[in-house]
């Protein structure tokens, strides 16, 4: 388990949680506040975006399905004011085609119920994650690569590739550090923070299908390189070098 | 083309002899010509005595007789040539015709039998070639109509067509009812009227109505052709209608599916809501003061949860929308935990773990409603029996198997099929058991993760239920 404390950012994190079950909001924010963050709650969309015309939190925690406003539009609202990281909390599961929608507006979902150590797991790889901002927009890597993380696609030679949430996240702390070596053990944290029992070789297994896919020849990659013994670099390619 | 009406059979042709038109005339020319000619000359030749020193006269009439004859056959077979040659160009016209070419129309001056056969074929060849050019502009159009056109929007285009294939001064088609539009008297001098009934499958989609300049003819064939075109479009349209009937149900049909979705979706919020907060509480009882009814509190939170979840993902398999992820992860530890999620304490458990440096390639958490799923029969079909779970790699197959099996009484022969069936347990189960969901759950979500999921064949001597399920694996190795 990756127990990683809250506090990377100075003071307490401090998180607004969104739902309209006053228990869950009661048992949550015990539950965080003894983990040592500060927690606001907010019983629908409305009061949520009141409490943020006053202060933005570090991160949200948006329920799904809630009257009046859903977690989906109170999401998009809460992006259209500031970029700040959302996790939603529904009854969704991975499997849903919902899935991919959710993913566009939030950082991360949590299916419920929730277990709290999976969903600190992931609260804390958010928090992490702030550190290294990706734009919310198309990076052209090359020629033959661009990437659009924010909807989990690969542009592959003109034709997008959709990517797995685990790749995208390496991908995603591999472009906020583009042109350096990321170590193994950064992508392990970055990608299976909420995976008990991750060692090295997933990392290992998910570069090699992420440069089947994002690679033009993955015997000669041009853009997922590996630093033997170390991690693992992306790098630009300039569009007249064509390779 | 069923519409076609098929002509009447044509009369008996008429036969003349062996002799053709052109020998026969010949020969007619030459007896005017030559006969008389030459029955002076032999006339002369019995009367006339050749020893007589006047022969020499008779010799050189006789002479000029016999040229006079081969001058007269030649003459007779120009002339029967050159009387036959507007028979020949109407032949060769009706042949043009014949071979769906446009045909020619001979002229011939005067007023005479051959001249008005001119006419009236020259006239027939303009009707034909007419009527082929309005057939090739009505099929040209028909042609042209797309799958999903509306009906209104293909009625008003065969009007148009109609209008220029007939050259007719207006023309409507209308979807409805045939007896709603009166019949129209012809006045002479006036436009005349023309009607064609839009039939389709014996039923009438429409009419087809319009006005002709009043100086065209309008011929039973014309009607027949501008029927035949009625016939067409009436296909053309019911197909339309048909087509966008069966768009509209489709439609509804993704509406509706969409909202079951949402409805679903909304139920397993509405259960899995609370359940959270009962698990929630109970786990914060449970570390304040320890108590095992706790820990049963949040297992059967968990049963439940799992439940509801199993119901969501049998609509998603129905309605095609389970789209698992492909993740890299140890299948072995996953297997642990669920056993120890899954609160049977008392029922010996073992994991033999053969796929050290392979990683499955699947999802995580649907492979978890798997394994949960499995686990949980083997504990409770088992009859509380040893629990042995065995994984192994197949490098060549690029997969790996995970392996459950109980000691229990095992499945009957007749159950093997039927087990993975929606809503069937074993014959011999209470029925108030589980939700006779899990085995099909199972199995669809492995296929759906490209692996399968099989109950083994029983061994003999050996009882027990043994299910395996195979997943698409890796070597971990680092690249």
């Amino acid at each position: 388990m990756l127990h990683t404390g809250p506090g990377s950012i100075g003071s307490a994190p401090r998180i607004l949680i969104v739902d309209d079950d006053p228990n869950l909001l009661v048992i949550l924010a015990d539950q965080l506040r003894a983990d040592g963050y500060d927690v606001w709650t907010a019983r629908d969309g409305e009061e949520a975006l009141r409490r943020l015309a006053v202060a933005w939190p570090d991160l949200l925690i948006i329920d799904m399905l809630m009257p009046r406003m859903d977690g989906l539009t109170l999401a998009r609202e809460v992006k259209a004011r500031a970029d700040l990281p959302i996790i939603v909390l529904s009854a969704i599961d991975t499997a849903d085609s919902k899935a991919d929608l959710l993913e566009e507006v939030a950082e991360d979902y949590v299916t419920k119920p929730y277990h709290y150590p999976e969903l600190r797991a992931r609260i804390t790889r958010v928090l992490r994650r702030v550190g290294d901002r990706v734009p919310r927009q198309r990076l052209v890597l090359g020629p033959n690569l661009a990437l659009e993380l924010h909807r989990r696609e690969a542009i592959v030679g003109g034709s997008a590739v959709s990517l797995t949430p685990t790749e995208s996240r390496l991908l995603y702390a591999l472009a906020a550090n583009l042109g350096q070596t990321v170590t193994t053990e950064t992508l392990l944290a970055r990608g299976w923070a909420d995976t008990e029992d991750a060692d090295p070789s997933y990392v290992w297994v998910t570069m090699r299908r992420l440069r089947q896919k994002v690679e033009l020849d993955p015997n000669k990659p041009v853009h997922l390189l590996t630093v033997r013994g170390i991690g693992y670099r992306l790098m630009s390619v300039a569009s007249g070098e064509h390779v | 083309m069923s519409g076609l009406r098929r002509p009447d059979p044509s009369p008996p042709p008429y036969r003349a002899g062996r002799v053709s038109y052109r020998g026969r005339l010949t020969v007619a020319l030459v007896t005017v010509g030559v006969l008389p000619v030459a029955g002076f000359g032999i006339v002369t030749l019995l009367f006339v005595d050749t020893a007589d020193p006047g022969a020499t006269m008779a010799r050189v009439l006789l002479l000029a007789v016999a040229v006079a004859v081969a001058f007269a056959l030649l003459l007779a077979l120009l002339l029967a040539s050159e009387l036959s040659s507007p028979l020949r160009a109407i032949a060769d016209s009706v042949e043009r015709a014949a071979a769906g070419e446009e045909p020619t129309s001979p002229e011939l001056a005067g007023d005479d039998e051959l001249s008005r056969l001119a006419e009236s074929h020259s006239r027939l060849a303009r009707d034909l070639g007419r009527r082929s050019r309005e057939l090739r502009r009505v099929l040209d159009i028909l042609e042209n109509t797309t799958l999903g056109e509306r009906p209104e929007h293909l009625a008003v285009r065969a009007a148009g067509a109609a209008r220029d294939a007939f050259g007719m001064i207006d023309c409507d088609v209308l979807l409805i009812d045939p007896r709603e539009i009166p019949y129209e008297e012809p006045v002479p001098g006036e436009p005349i009227p023309v009607r064609a009934v839009l039939i389709a499958n014996g039923e009438a989609q429409g009419i087809a109505v319009g006005h002709l300049p009043a100086t065209r003819p309008w011929e039973r064939s014309d009607q027949d052709l501008f029927e035949l075109f009625a016939v067409e479009v009436a296909a053309a349209v019911r197909n339309a209608q048909l087509y966008a009937r069966v768009e509209r149900q489709n439609r509804q049909l993704v509406d509706l599916d969409a909202a079951k979705d949402d409805f679903l979706r909304g139920v397993s919020h509405n259960l899995q809501t609370p359940l959270a907060s009962i698990r929630g509480y109970a786990q914060q009882l449970a570390a304040e003061t320890p108590d095992r009814r706790l820990a049963i509190i949040t297992e059967q939170a968990d049963r439940l949860s799992r439940m509801v979840r199993q119901l969501l993902t049998v609509t998603r398999i129905e309605s095609g929308a389970l789209r698992p992820r492909q993740e890299v992860f140890a299948a072995g530890p996953r297997v642990r935990r669920t056993w120890e999620a899954l609160g049977a304490a008392d029922v010996p458990f073992t994991l033999e773990d053969g796929t050290v440096g392979w990683l499955a390639l699947a999802d995580p958490d649907q492979l978890d409603q798997v394994l949960w799923a499995l686990l949980d029969n083997a504990v409770s079909y088992g009859g509380r029996t040893a629990v042995e779970a065995r994984l192994t790699a197949n490098p060549a197959g690029g997969e790996l198997t995970i392996t459950i099996a109980d000691q229990g009484p095992g499945v009957e022969e007749e159950d093997r099929e039927r087990l993975f069936r929606r809503f069937e347990r074993g014959s011999d189960r209470p029925s108030g058991e589980g939700s006779g969901l899990g085995l099909y759950v199972s199995r669809e979500l492995c296929r759906a993760m490209g692996g399968d999921l099989v109950l083994e064949p029983g061994e003999p001597g050996r009882g027990g239920a043994s299910f395996m399920i195979s997943l698409p694996a890796e070597a971990a190795e680092e690249s």
